[in-house]
């Protein structure tokens, strides 16, 4: 009889960018890194685990924004094309490391991972990764749940109802259309709630979604188990805590695992490193020094010095440190089943991107700890929160607290000094959106009037893109941010002025749908 | 003969230059390779963290002294485009209030100019010395009528001003605000009126009795999005109970509790 349930849940998100307007664009080498440093590893992890007959359970959120571009044949082609450089590199780095052991067996890594990594995204999965989620998710393996369309935050769109109800409508759709059912469960985007969005989560048949501890510790009345059992909102609509103890291990730099002085240190990239002539070719067009992957020393310590990275040593780490995370797990349900009437559920949510890109070993870490929790104790097991929900439909009503997982647990990061000039002009847009849809309920298709329409939608969408506000606040890649916003509210203006006086730019149309395309099956009509 | 010897000089320092570059890489390689020590870049160590984060927590390799406002980042490829400029106005009369956190709020205002100078036409004499206010209601648990907040604060608005945080006292409240002006008399003369927000607790609620929802009152929701009364004896139409079936037979239980 198991003791308790570990649900681990990993949140995939990148925003949505694509220049098809340029051979290259900087800002889409984040996906490029993301598919051959996470989620390569990550479906060579399941793959394998599943070849082996080893069961396990996972939970992760794919929004479709990341859905979109890898599936978008441009950006698969890219990435091929990424791929196969740093293959290139690779090669190179075991030639000229070939008189330095300790370099070399390091170079060989990198070659190998390169070489697994376009035999995975170019020959098994066909460019096509998301059929690998599917895989999984259809043997059993892992549950997918959606987010908002384009992971907007909904609280600070609360003014518009219809709007949020877009933002939930399209993902839904979206999902649907990939992976051949509608989504059970839902990523709030920061898992920023606040009471009200469960009803709209419920029009759209979503079963479940996860809100940050305090969500759930201050929700009303109060929650009998904490946040060790969901609670049921008023719509039916259950939700699940995030739990603090097992997030700190592996978030926390300080006092987690990725801090380990033998994990590979991510600031020592060759990008940096070598000779610029030598890496010119694998840096961007601009010439610009930047990160290209290839890493060969361990953190050491927090200090400039830097040891050669060991291999070994770090998969030995990162089987001590699943092996720990899985102890404690245990002595933690151990101690609340002794206190509770049921089992409890542990959810430990991520971003996916931290494992494999920010820490190396993550994957690894990933596949011990479900390899120990199969065969090395039989206190915990995985589960999905929908397989809980089916061992325990009877719950606690509550309505949970408005709250994030971000900065201080609510808006800040996204609403500042930094960011917050963005709203006026947002709520404006949705605004205007609802009131076209309502002004032209019926167009007919495929014509001019219909396309700007669907445009304007789009646009809309990828405006209320919290990666923006995100990244104005970060401070780091701000111009693109501000330039994005920007942009696709000057398009959506535009599209509204012409729409309205009927004049719309068919070959400007024609660009902008080009270049921003996601959703193509948008239908404006969801905003009336 | 000068020519020759100039440019067989010239030649000389280019060969020279290409192998003091060759063997610095060289030195480099094995200084590396011995001491395992190179100072990191400043601009290398100013985090790439342009995705992947949720604002709170550090990254491995980030120490304290690291996490200043980092330099401007790799550009794009693209030559820089126009980035297109917004409305400063969109032709509206509104105020809009955002919560930030349960004590701060956030609120945006557009207020055209045309009907403030009618206003301040109106308001005559008294136009002279009025101030510009955000007014501030503690709405909480009550209907308001614009006179009967539980209480209220001003913050007299700096000219040219378009938004502005609002600092509270305690959380678990609802809010609304007017902008208006404040006259010399005391009277406040409102321009609009915002929404309201609430604003959460910040800690475990003092309602511990556990309540559960009977799947009687679910069967009643539902029915009444039908249009049905669930109270009722009237025989449930096919298509009903099938859309009823398909709505609950994941969650039905025997428990029959939510």
């Amino acid at each position: 009889m198991k003791k308790g349930y570990l649900s681990l849940i990993l949140h995939a998100h990148l925003p949505y960018v694509r220049h098809p307007e340029f051979d290259a664009y900087l800002e889409e080498d984040w996906l490029f890194e993301a598919v051959t440093e996470t989620y390569i590893p990550l479906i060579n992890v399941f793959d394998n685990l599943i070849n082996e007959h080893i069961d396990f359970r996972i939970t992760m959120s794919l929004t479709p924004p990341l859905i979109s571009m890898l599936t978008d044949g441009l950006l698969q082609q890219r990435c091929l094309r990424y791929i196969e450089k740093r293959l290139e590199l690779a090669e190179k780095e075991i030639e000229r490391t070939n008189n330095q052991s300790e370099f070399n067996q390091i170079a060989k890594m990198y070659y190998n991972h390169f070489h697994d990594a376009r035999y995975v995204f170019a020959e098994k999965y066909q460019r096509n990764i998301i059929t690998a989620f599917k895989k999984f998710q259809d043997a059993g393996k892992i549950e997918i749940i959606t987010s908002c369309a384009t992971h907007s935050i909904l609280p600070l769109m609360n003014n518009n109802v219809n709007a949020m109800r877009a933002q939930i409508h399209v993902a839904v759709n979206h999902y649907e259309k990939h992976f051949g059912r509608k989504p059970r469960g839902i990523w709030l985007p920061e898992c920023a709630y606040e009471p009200g969005i469960d009803q709209l989560l419920k029009e759209e048949g979503i079963r479940f979604f996860i809100a940050e501890a305090h969500g759930l510790l201050f929700a009303s009345p109060r929650p009998k188990y904490g946040i060790y059992a969901p609670v049921v909102c008023p719509s039916g609509v259950a939700v699940f805590g995030r739990d603090l103890e097992s997030s700190k291990q592996v978030w926390s730099s300080r006092e987690g695992y990725p801090g380990d002085f033998y994990y590979r240190e991510f600031y020592r990239d060759i990008g940096f490193d070598l000779d610029y002539e030598y890496v010119k070719p694998y840096l961007h067009g601009d010439g610009k020094r930047s990160n290209v992957g290839i890493k060969y020393y361990r953190i050491t310590g927090k200090t400039n010095h830097k040891e050669p990275y060991s291999i070994e040593m770090a998969r030995n780490k990162a089987a001590e440190h699943a092996g720990n995370f899985m102890f404690n797990r245990e002595k933690q349900t151990e101690y609340l089943d002794s206190l509770m009437e049921r089992t409890p559920i542990i959810i430990a949510p991520y971003d996916a991107e931290l494992f494999g890109h920010w820490w190396f070993e993550g994957p690894l870490w990933i596949d011990f700890l479900f390899r120990k929790i199969a065969f090395d104790q039989q206190t915990i097991s995985l589960i999905t929160p929908l397989e809980y929900l089916d061992k325990y439909p009877e719950n606690q009503c509550a309505v949970p607290s408005a709250s994030s997982w971000g900065y201080k647990g609510y808006s800040e990061y996204w609403l500042n000094d930094k960011n917050d000039w963005i709203y006026r002009h947002l709520h404006i847009a949705a605004d205007r959106m609802v009131a076209l849809a309502r002004t032209y309920p019926h167009t007919d298709k495929y014509s001019i009037q219909q396309r700007a329409l669907n445009q304007a939608a789009r646009e809309l969408l990828l405006a209320q893109s919290s990666d923006w506000a995100f990244i104005m606040k970060a401070g780091t890649m701000v111009e693109y941010a501000v330039k994005r916003t920007k942009e696709h509210l000057f398009q959506f203006n535009k599209l509204y002025n012409d729409i309205r006086a009927n004049t719309i730019d068919e070959k400007w149309l024609c660009e902008i749908e080009h270049k921003n395309n996601i959703f193509p099956d948008i239908n404006y009509c969801i905003y009336q | 003969m000068k020519e020759i010897f100039l440019l067989i000089l010239e030649i000389f320092k280019a060969l020279i230059e290409i192998l003091w570059e060759k063997i610095k890489y060289v030195l480099k390689i094995l200084w590396i390779r011995f001491f395992g020590y190179e100072e990191i870049p400043q601009e290398k160590k100013e985090a790439v963290v342009e995705w992947g984060v949720t604002g709170e927590d550090e990254w491995p390799g980030i120490t304290e002294t690291e996490t200043k406002e980092p330099p401007e980042k790799e550009r794009a490829v693209s030559p820089p485009s126009a980035i297109p400029d917004l409305p400063d106005s969109y032709g509206e009369n509104q105020i809009v209030l955002m919560q930030r956190d349960p004590l701060c709020l956030f609120c945006y205002w557009e207020i055209q100019q045309a009907k403030i100078d009618n206003f301040l036409k109106n308001l005559s004499t008294l136009a002279y010395d009025a101030s510009l206010v955000l007014r501030v209601y503690d709405v909480a648990n009550i209907l308001f009528d614009g006179n009967n907040a539980n209480k209220y604060f001003d913050s007299v608005l700096v000219q040219g001003a378009k938004d502005w945080y609002i600092h509270l006292e305690e959380p678990n409240r609802s809010f609304c605000a007017d902008i208006g002006f404040l006259t010399s008399d005391g009277t406040f003369h409102m321009l609009t009126r915002s929404n309201t927000i609430t604003t959460p607790g910040m800690c475990p609620s003092d309602i511990t009795e556990e309540q559960r929802v009977e799947i009687e009152a679910l069967y009643e929701k539902v029915y009444a999005s039908m249009d049905i009364d669930a109270a009722s004896h009237v025989p449930v139409p096919e298509s009903a109970s099938a859309k009823w079936q398909r709505l609950f037979s994941h969650i039905l239980s025997s428990s029959e509790t939510c």
